[in-house]
């Protein structure tokens, strides 16, 4: 199994406990999970939890688009960050029974605040009483459509960043899931809000899914990038992230600056979703949905647990630092459905240019 | 991409350096061509593949190994070669990991982007350029908050700014600088295309006449400055970093000041990046040193030590970086463009080289030796080289002097703007022809070489870039002395002085002759005993 993913871009091993050989009533729990959930399971108090429960997780890191053409046999689960490889990877090795989706975390875009306050003043965003804010994505593509630049735009006096070209930076959707996510919500709203599931579909957002793509040049391959240079105060001025890349930060009690959290008016989420492969995996994924304890810890890293509507806002609403949708529909933000595998890989070429 | 026939040999150019016994940022050793680094894996060792310019994270990463147990072997080499290197498979099994200040260059190729396991971002610095503070004042650019390129290049061209900058075909520094002004004088507002690059033409032109000064290292080109007589080079273009450093050691009336200029940077984020080759051993000891360099503490420690900019939210950058914010440049996003863009550098954009090839035909040269220097030149007559690394380039003056007992023959070649084919060849025929006999006299063929240089400078009334190549493979014997050399050389009009000799250690060659030279005329030695092909592709960097 392991020379299988070797061979595959993105993959990285993380041994998160090496553990001595079983004492009595731990079972370890073999996994492949993408490397967003790597903290979450490192955290101590995670360990303790799942120990309490008599679970051992032993996970390795690799990109969620690659665990669908893995060999992932000796694994007992695979936890990709979306739901489109949950479903390949639960096809491929004939898996009954529903994912389970544990926790799941929203794209959003990040601003600095003066950024924020440019977008709103030109109608590409807007903000709420309750301080949420959301990023106008027709507007924002009909401003990609029409090649408008940061100096088109009113009140950039005085916003040295804002000069080129108005766009969203993303990582490579070739190698990336947030990249990928980012083309499914651009190709939903290009093909009139309905998920693009043939060749014809795909023809009508080409064009669009190219230029978006384009425009950025060479991108990076992971999320954590981009961010990274958004923090450093050297990137974009415009970047797509995971809400739970931000949120993990507030949640710790660190600073994030000026930075705003823009929810697209129509996102995708991150599906954190749980394939079960076998019996201990299945339980591994209850628990993850089930356990109070862990629903809490996954909050710590940012991410919404499904079976607690509740939790996200009520334990980042109380950090300072940006405001974030304590609940997603009753800020207005709608979700984009994602293509099936075969069609996102289309129209990763398609943005590519291949 | 240009083949590579002698496997590793680019990759290989540069030096293992323990980090515990790396403490000095300075210029470094004698760059050695064909060394074989990389030994086998080991236990709590990470071999990276790096650019030089991580040499000063040496404290650092000392403190690292203490910490986490990996201790970090590296082996130094330009970033575009390092990609290369890694797009080839040519790093597989010698090393572990990479460390580059970007990996742009890496990703555009999607062999290269495959070989990654997964990177890491560890600290930032935009490319800046670095004005001689006297210089600022003169150009009436304030505290250079407000510089952009286009002023960079008006100055440029109107004779009244002087700068050196890497060669972009070797340095990310180069090459970023290269996609920034690209990007700032065709207004291409999103990622350059090849008609962006056409309509930057002009204006590149009159920015890269400013440039007096290249470089394969960034470290050589920091020495040069340092040395050049006051007033001739008013700039460096670099990274943010390396110029607040240099501002450490230089004296008051070298200061730099360094301008970001406001329509936009390309920033370099040193990703540590795992290859996809590397064992479960040095994954584990990669993801320890990853999370340590990550550490709020060490990043504050890096930002204090290096002067680059922290990635760890809630780290404060070390004092004296500035906060404003500037734009940042998409970097090209096909390797045809990129490539490109380089080739353009090369044959058209920049000012054009003047380069004298001093080659030792004594007899001690003949057979194997021989055989070395034409089968290493004549790589550098050849057509398979697609971004202009190694070949002479348009518009190029080419001398080729070979000498023995004295100098044998002179012979000059200018390589035409377009359709250079013919010349090549017609320079490949004239080494091929070389034969090899009779005794050493190192420093009367120099000292010819530097009279060349003068009449081809008088008679063309220009200001090329221009340097010598000294081969040799024995000591010189006959002739002029070092003293007498040195005499020379300090009576030589300033033009001539600015003549930087770069050695080649090849055979028997006295290693202290050669090293003299070198510091006599502000050059570098270069190691070819392991690869002189090696060698003569690296200076390439300089010329």
């Amino acid at each position: 199994m392991l020379a299988a993913l070797v061979l595959l871009g993105g993959v990285l091993f993380a041994v998160l406990h090496r553990a001595p050989a079983d004492d009595g009533g731990i079972t370890v729990v073999k996994g492949v999970i993408g490397s967003e959930k790597r903290e979450f399971f490192a955290d101590p108090e995670v360990v303790a939890e799942l120990k309490a429960q008599h679970l051992r997780v032993d996970a390795i890191t690799t990109g969620s688009w690659q665990m669908a053409d893995a060999d992932l046999s000796g694994n007992d689960f695979a936890f990709p960050a979306s739901l489109s490889p949950a479903e390949e990877i639960r096809a491929a090795h004939k898996v009954s029974g529903e994912p389970v989706r544990p926790f799941y975390s929203p794209l959003v875009v990040i601003a600095h605040a003066p950024v924020a306050e440019v977008l709103r003043s030109n109608g590409l965003a807007a903000r709420a009483e309750s301080g949420v804010w959301t990023f106008k994505m027709d507007q924002y593509l009909d401003v990609v459509r029409r090649d408008r630049n940061w100096s088109d735009l009113k009140d950039v006096a005085g916003h040295a960043e804002l000069a080129g070209a108005v766009y969203v930076t993303t990582t490579d959707p070739a190698t990336s899931s947030s990249g990928a996510l980012h083309l499914a919500e651009v190709s939903y709203l290009a093909n009139e809000r309905r998920v693009v599931s043939d060749d014809a579909g795909v023809g009508r957002v080409r064009d669009l899914v190219r230029k978006v793509t384009a425009m950025q040049g060479d991108q990076k391959t992971s999320s954590d990038g981009p961010f990274k240079d958004f923090l450093s105060n050297v990137g974009s001025p415009l970047v797509l992230v995971y809400e739970s890349q931000v949120a993990a930060l507030t949640a710790q009690g660190k600073p994030t600056g000026d930075l705003v959290v823009l929810y697209p008016d129509t996102t995708v989420s991150s599906d954190h979703t749980m394939v079960g492969l076998t019996d201990n995996g299945k339980k591994l994924a209850d628990l993850l949905r089930d356990d109070a304890k862990l629903r809490a810890l996954a909050v710590r890293y940012g991410f919404r647990p499904q079976g607690d509507p509740g939790a996200f806002g009520a334990a980042l609403n109380a950090k300072a630092g940006p405001v974030f949708a304590s609940d997603l529909s009753a800020a207005g933000i709608q979700q984009a459905p994602v293509p099936a595998v075969k069609v996102l890989n289309q129209l990763v070429a398609a943005a590519k240019g291949k | 991409m240009s083949k590579r026939t002698v496997a590793g040999r680019v990759l290989l150019a540069g030096l293992a350096v323990l980090v515990a016994g790396c403490t000095s940022a300075g210029p470094g050793p004698v760059q050695k061509s064909g060394d074989p680094v990389a030994p086998t894996a080991q236990a709590g060792v990470l071999r990276v593949l790096a650019g030089s310019e991580l040499q000063d994270m040496a404290p650092v990463l000392e403190e690292a190994r203490k910490a986490t147990g990996v201790s970090v072997q590296f082996a130094w080499t330009g970033s575009l070669d390092g990609a290369d290197a890694v797009s080839s498979g040519r790093a597989d099994g010698k090393y572990d990991a990479v460390w580059f200040p970007s990996d742009h260059y890496l990703r555009l190729d999607d062999g290269g982007k495959a070989k990654l396991a997964t990177e890491s971002p560890v600290m930032v610095s935009p490319v800046a350029v670095g004005v001689r503070t006297s210089v600022l004042g003169e150009l009436g650019w304030g505290d250079g908050s407000k510089v952009t390129w286009a002023q960079v290049a008006d100055a440029a061209s109107a004779g009244k700014l002087s700068y050196g900058m890497s060669d972009p075909t070797r340095s990310n520094s180069g090459f970023s600088a290269l996609v920034a002004v690209a990007s700032a004088f065709s207004g291409a507002n999103s990622a350059l295309t090849d008609a962006d690059v056409q309509k930057a033409t002009p204006s590149l032109k009159q920015f890269f006449a400013g440039q007096k000064l290249t470089s394969g290292s960034s470290g050589w080109l920091a020495q040069a400055y340092g040395r050049a007589e006051p007033g001739r080079i008013g700039a460096l273009v670099n990274y943010e970093s390396v110029l607040l450093s240099m501002n450490r050691t230089l004296p008051a009336d070298a200061q730099l000041t360094v301008v970001r200029p406001t329509d936009g940077v390309v920033s370099a984020d040193y990703p540590l990046a795992l290859l996809a080759s590397a064992g479960q051993r040095e994954r584990e000891s990669f993801q320890r040193l990853t999370a340590y360099l990550l550490k709020e503490d060490v990043q504050r420690k890096i930002s204090e030590t290096t002067l680059r900019r922290p990635v760890t939210p809630g780290v404060a950058p070390a004092a004296g970086l500035p906060a404003d914010r500037r734009r940042e440049l998409p970097f090209p996003g096909s390797k045809a463009v990129a490539d490109g863009l380089l080739a353009s550098y090369q044959n058209e954009l920049r000012r054009p080289s003047r380069t004298v090839y001093v080659l030792d035909t004594s007899g001690s040269m003949s057979g194997g030796r021989l055989a070395s220097l034409k089968s290493a030149m004549a790589r550098l007559t050849g057509s398979d080289d697609s971004r202009g690394t190694t070949r002479f380039r348009d518009r190029e003056e080419v001398t080729l002097i070979s000498f023995a007992s004295k100098v044998k023959s002179t012979k000059t070649h200018s390589v035409p703007a377009q359709d250079s084919k013919a010349e090549l060849a017609s320079i490949d025929r004239d080494v091929q022809a070389l034969g090899a006999d009779g005794g050493t006299a190192v420093y009367s063929s120099l000292e010819e070489a530097y009279r060349v240089i003068d009449r081809q400078q008088s008679t063309a009334k220009d200001d090329r870039f221009t340097s010598i190549v000294l081969m040799t493979d024995g000591e010189s014997n006959e002739g002029a002395s070092a003293d007498d050399f040195k005499s020379f050389y300090q009576g030589l009009p300033s033009s001539g002085r600015a003549v930087p000799v770069f050695p080649i250690l090849f055979g028997d060659a006295a290693k202290g002759q050669l090293q003299g030279i070198a510091d006599v005329t502000g050059g570098k030695l270069f190691d070819g005993t392991g690869s002189l092909e090696g060698a003569f592709e690296e200076i390439r960097g300089y010329q």
